[in-house]
């Protein structure tokens, strides 16, 4: 069984932690900044072409990580492949000892350094997930019957901050109907609008682990605001993030990071981090987070 | 109606061969709503063409007014019976309208050597005069009344089935943020409606067999039968 599936059904307070693939074949600094993670966080998510730029496939890296006896939580999108090759992965996935599956649409070939390829989008991300479910259940989507089946721990995204949110929560639900058993979140910088969030999905029973991502600087984090859907970090960040100098800013990361997690922590059963390359602040963040 | 637009004149010059006696036609319907190939653009065109050299032996746009180029019974009926000599003459056809209209000149010629004017866009509502815009992608299964009548396939960029990706930003979509999220519309519209229960129940995977290419529809008596990948099937429209 996953220890990923383990941990949440455990009931313990589980952490996640994400490394990014490269564009490239040296896997070198991707495979430190996961190593870094052992023994802080239960599971490492691995992107499938972030943004929509392309680099090495997402499920290789997760076979190394199995190799070098981590868990991997292998990120699969709808964007670049339609049912027969979702599948396939999914089957190979299992077959490198991959057993964590994150379900998602993908960012829209338009958004990365591709932008004139063929969006295929050939499913959804609910249907991805009832299709890795119907594989779980040992048929294909056409009905057929597998030989020797897989049993991997779904997972989906959803983002708390949305505007409408309903729509977030209906999704939310069919997701969960469709096989997710967890969920990950956009980042978070609002405690208080997440415990809304959570008041009104707790009731769903599926485990929701809270994204952050750890703010580099004021540009960054003005960035996000006016660029990324979902993430809103409010002006005290971006003031605090200010008046840090350059020096004592990855201090003053891991100081906002911390305090968010404590904040939200009894609110949710996990929390998901993505340092985006500062990885070797993920045990300083966990330990002002008090959570080991 | 099939939206088109013009080619840069370079493009359209860079087709003919030196002396190439080119004869060209337009489309009295959707080419002339778009203004890509009804009368005046099309003679336009001819005097644009000769302008810069080329051999342009005469043009048409077959009528009676308003009729589409790709009725092919009309078109080849106006270029034989009309045009018969500019047509023997010609070495080849400049068309100033969709692809189904282009396809049509070929067939009306008999294989003459084509030459496309436009790039064919999308099919779309002519909204107004001046503005025309897609709402269907021509999928060959329609599925938008789930969606209160809103095409996901077509005003969501992924064309998700299931609700919104998580991109949109203040109800706009992550491609463009000039452009509206499908989803936040149909959204709108079904709770307009009463109705967000539609958007809470699973829709399946679309048949893409159905949007195989080419397609073909063939008429019978009170009858009609759509052929695909998904192979054919016939309906009757009447008890
Ligand atoms: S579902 Fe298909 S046929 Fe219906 S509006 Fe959308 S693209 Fe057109
Ligand atoms: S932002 Fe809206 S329209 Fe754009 S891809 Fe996402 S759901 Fe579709």
């Amino acid at each position: 069984m996953s220890k990923l599936r383990q941990a949440l059904e455990s009931g313990k307070f589980v952490i996640t932690g994400e490394v990014g693939p490269p564009k490239g074949v040296d896997l070198g600094a991707c495979l430190h900044h996961a190593r870094e993670l052992r023994d802080k966080v239960v599971a490492i998510n691995v992107t499938d072409l972030q943004s929509a730029v392309m680099r090495i496939g997402s499920m290789v890296v997760c076979a190394k990580l199995v190799e070098q006896g981590l868990e991997p939580v292998y990120q699969l999108t709808c964007r670049d492949r339609n049912r027969l090759a979702l599948q396939s992965d999914l089957l190979s996935a299992w077959a490198f000892g991959i057993k964590n599956v994150l379900c998602l649409t993908g960012d829209h070939p338009a958004l990365g350094d591709h932008s004139d390829a063929r969006p295929v989008y050939d499913l959804d991300s609910v249907q991805l997930l009832k299709a890795a479910s119907t594989l779980n259940n040992g048929h294909d989507m056409a009905g057929h019957e597998l030989e020797g089946k897989p049993d991997f721990f779904l997972g989906a995204v959803v983002t708390p901050a949305a505007d409408p949110l309903e729509p977030q929560k209906i999704k939310m639900k069919k997701k969960i109907e469709a096989g997710a058993r967890f969920f990950q979140t956009q980042a978070i910088y609002e405690p208080e609008r997440f415990e809304k969030f959570m008041n009104q999905v707790q009731k769903l029973g599926v485990p929701v682990l809270a994204g952050m991502v750890l703010i580099k600087s004021p540009a960054m984090a003005r960035f996000m605001n006016a660029n990324v859907a979902g993430i809103n970090v409010p002006d005290s960040i971006i003031s605090e993030m200010e008046e840090t100098r350059k020096e004592d800013r990855k201090k003053k990361s891991v100081e906002i990071t911390a305090r968010i997690i404590r904040q939200v922590k009894s609110l949710c059963q996990g929390v998901h981090i993505m340092p985006l390359g500062w990885d070797e602040l993920v045990p300083d963040v966990i330990a002002e987070a008090e959570l080991k | 109606m099939h939206a088109t637009i013009q080619k840069d004149i370079e493009e359209i010059i860079g087709y003919f061969k030196a002396g190439e006696k080119v004869f060209i036609v337009g489309c009295d319907n959707c080419a002339a709503k778009c203004h890509s190939g009804g009368i005046p653009e099309t003679q336009e065109m001819a005097n644009r063409l000769q302008k810069r050299g080329i051999n342009v032996i005469g043009w048409c746009v077959p009528q009676p007014p308003g009729v589409s180029l790709c009725k092919l019974s009309n078109t080849k009926k106006v270029l034989q019976e009309q045009y018969g000599d500019q047509i023997k003459e010609a070495d080849s056809f400049l068309v100033l309208a969709c692809g189904q209209g282009f396809h049509t000149v070929l067939d009306a010629t008999e294989g003459a050597m084509v030459h496309p004017g436009c790039d064919t866009i999308f099919g779309g509502e002519t909204v107004s005069d001046n503005f025309i815009t897609e709402y269907c992608s021509l999928c060959g299964e329609c599925i938008v009344d789930f969606a209160g009548g809103l095409c996901p396939v077509t005003l969501c960029a992924k064309s998700l089935l299931n609700g919104p990706c998580g991109g949109a930003k203040d109800g706009k979509c992550e491609v463009d943020r000039n452009r509206d999220c499908g989803w936040q519309l149909i959204y709108d519209r079904l709770r307009a409606l009463g109705r967000l229960d539609q958007m809470e129940a699973y829709m399946p995977p679309k048949r893409y067999s159905k949007w195989s290419r080419p397609r073909s529809l063939t008429l019978g008596d009170g009858e009609a039968t759509f052929s695909s990948l998904a192979g054919s099937h016939t309906v009757v429209n009447h008890d």
